[in-house]
């Protein structure tokens, strides 16, 4: 890969001082890139990103080895707001609106980095989603789960992103919306130029809009590849992909781990 | 009538006092319990710098008003900034202590006397007819017009201006609100700011009005149930809360006991608690969390 905007090496994540959360991470997100992290609940994909997005205080949780390199520098356990300056911005899994402000403040909330253009962002968030101006004033609580979702990846790309975040875009939101959602990601990308790391767990989107792919598992990167490399194994195919097994696969599931364990980890 | 001028002027007192408590909880969900005493520090400032700029009355209550500011910003960054990610109950114990320790301070500094700001200005506290048979101190009249001023600019910064919606923004969500580039410590620290300020100008407010003593303290703490019953978490509901506690309390203080003045705001409270424990316009969640 040639310009590479963020690289993790080998980032280790522990919560509480003690939990190790993300053990050896290392990945590369390409500039103008769409990279897809792929995983079960609990494999530590959120954790990754909350890591590059920065952890407050609340959290208890540091970046204990390894490093986080974004555009040259090192970002690892700086403050959040400090991070999005450097152009950062991240669409959280949940709690991702300011519910009691109205869609425009929620927007007006933001501080972009600096040097941005604050008018012409507005417009361009506007005319990627334009139910989020007609709902301009309508309190971000009382919006659908689309809405939300649009709200969150507006706000966040009125904080002027290189590297946009996105966890979970998928989660709780039907499959005609969610294919509204991934082609609006894509226009983000082609017009906007901006940079894309989508954590999901539903492998379907993932693969459909990433030109590249991280599988993680217990808080490893266990699997990674091209969208086609990646459909075409076989693990891919039986976990996340939902082909063949159907109500078996459920039962074996804890043999199957340690079967793929054992072939994965040597 | 005199009995609506005399609730009137105890309401705006109330809701002066009580915008603090909400502007410090709605931005960084702490219960500043200090607020008194900042109250009175504030009036002690008035005390200090009117000796200070003596023949200057405008330069002394300027400087007042920008020392209790700063005073605010200070707390915040000297003591409350460390309670960030502590638990709730921490920082509210922290404020407690400042809260004591800030009232031995002025005993040791200023003593135990009655402090007259408003004669070391050089100015006179007139009284001033409402119709024809009530009156008003012209303290008592400022009180509710700036009482009135700080709550419109109040509600036009958080409702209009960036830093206010970004005020209420933290408040609602923290980590999202540094996720979205907002400096959480500058926050907190304006909302102490302003906080401080609206009470230190009640305290220099109430202390040119009635004297400057150290039982102030006490109208500080009867403008808590105000906050509270009002629902802490919204300006409007301070102000009907403060309506409600100082309409109660002159109404019984009138026709029942002077003793109950200092019963009824608490008692009102507990009735709230019982009743409706959110408060007026407070939101439902919220309650958890004190």
């Amino acid at each position: 890969m040639s310009d590479v905007l963020l690289r993790l090496e080998r980032l280790e994540v522990v919560y509480h001082r003690v939990i190790t959360a993300v053990q050896g991470v290392s990945l590369e997100v390409p500039r103008s890139g769409i990279v897809a992290l792929l995983g079960t609940n609990g494999a530590g994909k959120t954790t990754t990103l909350r890591a590059i997005s920065g952890f407050i205080g609340l959290d208890d949780a540091r970046v204990t080895e390894g490093a986080i390199v974004y555009g040259g520098s090192r970002i690892e356990n700086r403050a959040p707001h400090r991070i999005t300056a450097h152009g950062i911005a991240l669409v959280p899994e949940r709690s991702k609106v300011f519910e009691n402000l109205s869609v425009a403040e929620n927007l007006e909330a933001v501080v972009p980095r600096p040097g941005a253009d604050r008018r012409r962002l507005a417009e361009s968030i506007y005319e990627l989603f334009p139910a989020l101006a007609r709902l301009r004033a309508r309190e971000a609580g009382y919006l659908s789960g689309g809405e939300r979702q649009m709200l969150a990846i507006g706000s966040a790309l009125a904080c002027a992103p290189d590297l946009l975040l996105v966890d979970e875009l998928s989660q709780g939101l039907a499959p005609v919306i969610v294919e509204e959602l991934v082609g609006r990601l894509r226009r983000v990308r082609a017009e906007l130029g901006t940079t894309i790391l989508l954590v999901e767990q539903n492998a379907h989107v993932a693969l459909d809009v990433a030109d590249y792919g991280y599988v993680m598992e217990n808080g490893r990167v266990v699997l990674d590849g091209t969208p086609e490399r990646l459909r075409a194994h076989a693990d891919i195919q039986e976990f996340y992909l939902g082909a063949g097994g159907g109500e078996r696969r459920r039962s074996y599931r804890e043999v199957k781990q340690y079967r793929r364990s054992r072939r994965w980890y040597g | 009538m005199q009995l609506a001028v005399n609730i009137a002027v105890l309401a705006a007192i109330y809701a002066l006092i009580s915008c603090g408590y909400v502007l410090i909880y709605r931005a960084t969900r702490v219960l500043s319990l200090a607020h008194g005493e900042l109250m009175m520090l504030g009036a002690y400032g008035l005390y200090a710098t009117a000796s200070l700029f003596s023949g200057h009355p405008v330069a002394a209550v300027a400087a007042a008003g920008v020392l209790a500011l700063a005073v605010g910003v200070l707390v915040y960054f000297a003591l409350m900034w460390r309670m960030t990610g502590e638990s709730v109950l921490a920082a509210v114990l922290a404020t407690i202590a400042l809260g004591i320790l800030l009232r031995g301070l002025m005993a040791l500094a200023f003593g135990t006397q009655t402090r007259h700001p408003l004669a070391e200005l050089g100015w006179t506290n007139a009284s001033i007819a409402v119709g024809e048979d009530a009156f008003v101190s012209g303290v008592g009249l400022v009180l509710v017009l700036a009482t009135a001023a700080v709550y419109g600019l109040l509600f036009a910064f958080l409702r209009f201006t960036r830093w206010g919606i970004r005020m209420r923004a933290a408040g609602q969500n923290p980590l999202l609100a540094a996720q979205r580039g907002i400096g959480l410590h500058g926050i907190y620290a304006l909302a102490w700011g302003l906080a401080t300020f609206t009470g230190g100008l009640a305290g220099m407010l109430i202390a040119s009005d009635a004297g400057l003593e150290s039982t102030m303290v006490v109208i500080g703490l009867k403008a808590f149930p105000a906050a509270l019953v009002g629902g802490l978490d919204s300006l409007a509901g301070a102000l009907l809360g403060s309506i409600v506690i100082a309409a109660a309390e002159v109404l019984m203080v009138h026709h029942v006991d002077p003793l109950l003045s200092d019963v009824v705001p608490f008692f009102i409270l507990l009735a709230m608690l019982i009743v409706r424990p959110w408060g007026f316009f407070g939101s439902r969640e919220e309650l958890d969390r004190v």
